[in-house]
């Protein structure tokens, strides 16, 4: 379907590798399973987005049902899918998006121009040498929820 | 008496000077005959008799190639000798020959085609605007004779539908009259005779067409052998052709058209000959002046070929055709399909500056003016004129200068607040000027003690005698504070 043209990981040393190896290039990369439905209407867009954004980053899927994933998704709190995290030159980025997690995108993007312009906003950031910069998307076509701290 | 004498006396001179007049002439009359001849050509008008005019037909030399042509024509082509060097064999000799005589013959039709034009003009003079070709002209000349009433006569099959209409609509206006009976036996005999050589002119035309083959194998593969023997017998033999520009073969027999009204955008110009090959019929219209011009360089080519004998199979011309072909199939590709292009880095280009009138106008409401460019500079050695004099206030420079025409400036006590240090310089000097003081205030005071005591009222004010310096003055406020 849409992954044909995005890479999926399944492997701890593949996760590794990419984010070692993109350089001066925005990292986005997905973490969700390809059956859910969000998931893949977020898979959609990023595959549709892939060709226009290629020349500053570039896009990975990370199949969370695989157990050598299940480290990353410990480390970066990933309870919700699909979650983005972004990543430039091995830094990991911060998004701003008035929710109360800074360090991802949960949820699918609506359109694809919301999407590239949260890539071009990161690109930007990093290159001024931010490490979290203000999302550009409208607050109503961000993707609400609630965080729950051990079920509070 | 004396007058009418001198009148006589005026008329002998004349006579006399006639007299001088005719012996020059004797002289010059050999050279005023040549000049006769040549313009015989031109001023057929003064001469009644055709044959005169038109001498072709009765030159040996026409006799004579017409004949072997009619031989030619006549028996079948036995096979080519090559062995023969192609200057030396007769066929070719012949078609050199042809080649020359068809311009001689296309001459002598324009020849007779005036001559025929001036006959006519007292008749019908419009005609020869309407149509153009000579040929044509000769045919519809011969057709309508002395008839007034063009209803009678059917010119069909002669000119075209739209150029007939013309033609009968233009005769009913035509300010013309019938021609007498010997004028009209004249043009009609110069009509058959213009028919004759039209005629003739074909007949060595095919003769040429059927031998192209053999003579310029390269140029008939490429534009056919009927449009070759064209090409050749205008242009007067195959290394005439040879030595023409590839521009000009492309007009080469042109016809110019008669619109008649019609509008100039849809005909086809800068084609000839060229127009009637395979190649050019079977591109498509809008190609059609680009592959023209194609055929015409690469024809050019073959007939260069062909005059230096360089390739007797003709194998280059076909090659040349290939190549035509293959280059209009190529200029009827689709263009390729449209590749997504990704977009650009963010920031990677800079934003491009536009400039142009608008920016210019909008930034001369900010430029530096005339005024504030003449108060910067200053002129040396003398000392500039200042807002508040002496050196206080803002300079004005060359502003109202005595010799410039420019700026006057004019004294208008400034709103803005002045430093406190300027206040009291301009207060000094309001004092020191003096000339506006009270003349009841005096320099004495007056003290109970003392006496007269002489003091200087500036010091009672505070501004001292103008020689202190506030730096090291006592009632001076600190210059500078400094925090540590």
């Amino acid at each position: 379907m849409s992954s044909y043209l995005l890479k999926t990981l399944t492997k701890k040393e593949e996760i590794d590798r990419i984010i070692r190896d993109t350089i001066d290039e925005v990292l986005v990369l997905r973490f969700g399973r390809c059956t859910d439905a969000v998931c893949l209407h977020h898979d959609d867009i990023l595959a549709k987005s892939a060709t226009d954004v290629s020349k500053f980053a570039k896009i990975a899927l990370v199949d969370v049902d695989s157990e050598d994933v299940q480290v990353y998704v410990k480390y970066f709190d990933i309870t919700l899918f699909p979650s983005t995290i972004f990543f430039f030159n091995a830094h990991h980025m911060k998004l701003d998006s008035g929710t109360a997690d800074h360090t991802k995108w949960v949820g699918a993007f609506h359109i694809k121009q919301d999407f590239i312009d949260v890539v071009e906003e990161i690109y930007r950031g990093a290159m001024k040498g931010k490490m979290i910069v203000q999302c550009p998307v409208p607050p109503e076509r961000i993707p609400k929820y609630q965080l729950l701290y051990k079920d509070v | 008496a004396t007058l009418e004498d001198s009148f006589l006396a005026d008329l002998d001179e004349l006579s006399d000077n006639e007299a001088e007049l005719d012996e020059n002439d004797g002289d010059d009359g050999k050279e005023e005959e040549d000049i006769d001849m040549d313009m015989a050509d031109l001023e057929s008008l003064n001469y009644d008799d055709l044959d005169t005019v038109s001498k072709l037909q009765k030159s040996q030399r026409y006799i004579d190639i017409m004949q072997k042509v009619e031989e030619a024509l006549g028996k079948d082509s036995d096979g080519a000798e090559k062995g023969i060097v192609l200057e030396d064999d007769p066929e070719y000799k012949l078609i050199v020959d042809c080649n020359q005589l068809s311009v001689d013959i296309e001459n002598e039709i324009a020849i007779v085609h005036s001559f025929i034009r001036d006959k006519y003009k007292l008749k019908f003079q419009e005609l020869e605007s309407l149509v153009h070709h000579p040929i044509d002209y000769a045919r519809v000349v011969k057709k309508i004779g002395n008839e007034t009433d063009l209803t009678l006569v059917d010119l069909e099959g002669l000119l075209p539908s739209a150029i007939i209409m013309v033609v009968s609509v233009t005769a009913l206006t035509t300010k013309g009259s019938p021609l007498p009976e010997d004028v009209l036996q004249k043009v009609l005999e110069a009509c058959d005779r213009a028919l004759d050589l039209d005629s003739a002119r074909k007949k060595v035309f095919d003769f040429v067409e059927s031998k192209m083959g053999s003579i310029a194998p390269n140029l008939s593969a490429i534009v056919g052998s009927a449009v070759a023997a064209k090409l050749m017998g205008t242009a007067g033999g195959l290394s005439a052709l040879a030595k023409m520009p590839a521009c000009n073969v492309q007009v080469l027999g042109h016809k110019r058209k008669n619109l008649a009204g019609f509008s100039s955008a849809t005909s086809q110009t800068r084609v000839g000959y060229l127009e009637q090959t395979e190649i050019f019929q079977s591109t498509p219209p809008g190609l059609r002046a680009r592959a023209s011009r194609l055929v015409a360089a690469k024809s050019t080519l073959a007939a260069r070929v062909d005059a230096t004998r360089g390739d007797p199979l003709g194998k280059n011309g076909k090659a040349l055709r290939e190549e035509i072909r293959k280059k209009i199939e190529k200029w009827q590709e689709p263009p390729p399909a449209r590749q997504p292009k990704p977009l650009p880095v963010p920031d990677s280009e800079p934003k491009k500056r536009r400039g142009g009138r608008r920016l210019r106008k909008m930034k001369e409401r900010y430029a530096v003016t005339d005024m504030r460019k003449l108060a910067n500079r200053m002129a040396f050695g003398t000392p500039e004129e200042s807002s508040l004099g002496d050196g206080l206030g803002e300079g004005y420079g060359m502003l109202g200068q005595a010799g410039s025409n420019r700026l006057r400036v004019s004294s208008v006590p400034s709103k803005l607040k002045i430093n406190a240090k300027v206040a009291k310089k301009l207060k000094e000097r309001q004092y020191a000027g003096g000339a506006t003081t009270s003349g009841l205030t005096s320099s004495l005071a007056f003290t109970p003690v003392q006496g007269i005591e002489l003091c200087n009222p500036q010091q009672a004010l505070g501004l001292g005698s103008g020689t202190q310096s506030t730096y090291f003055s006592e009632s001076g406020t600190f210059s500078k504070l400094k925090k540590i």
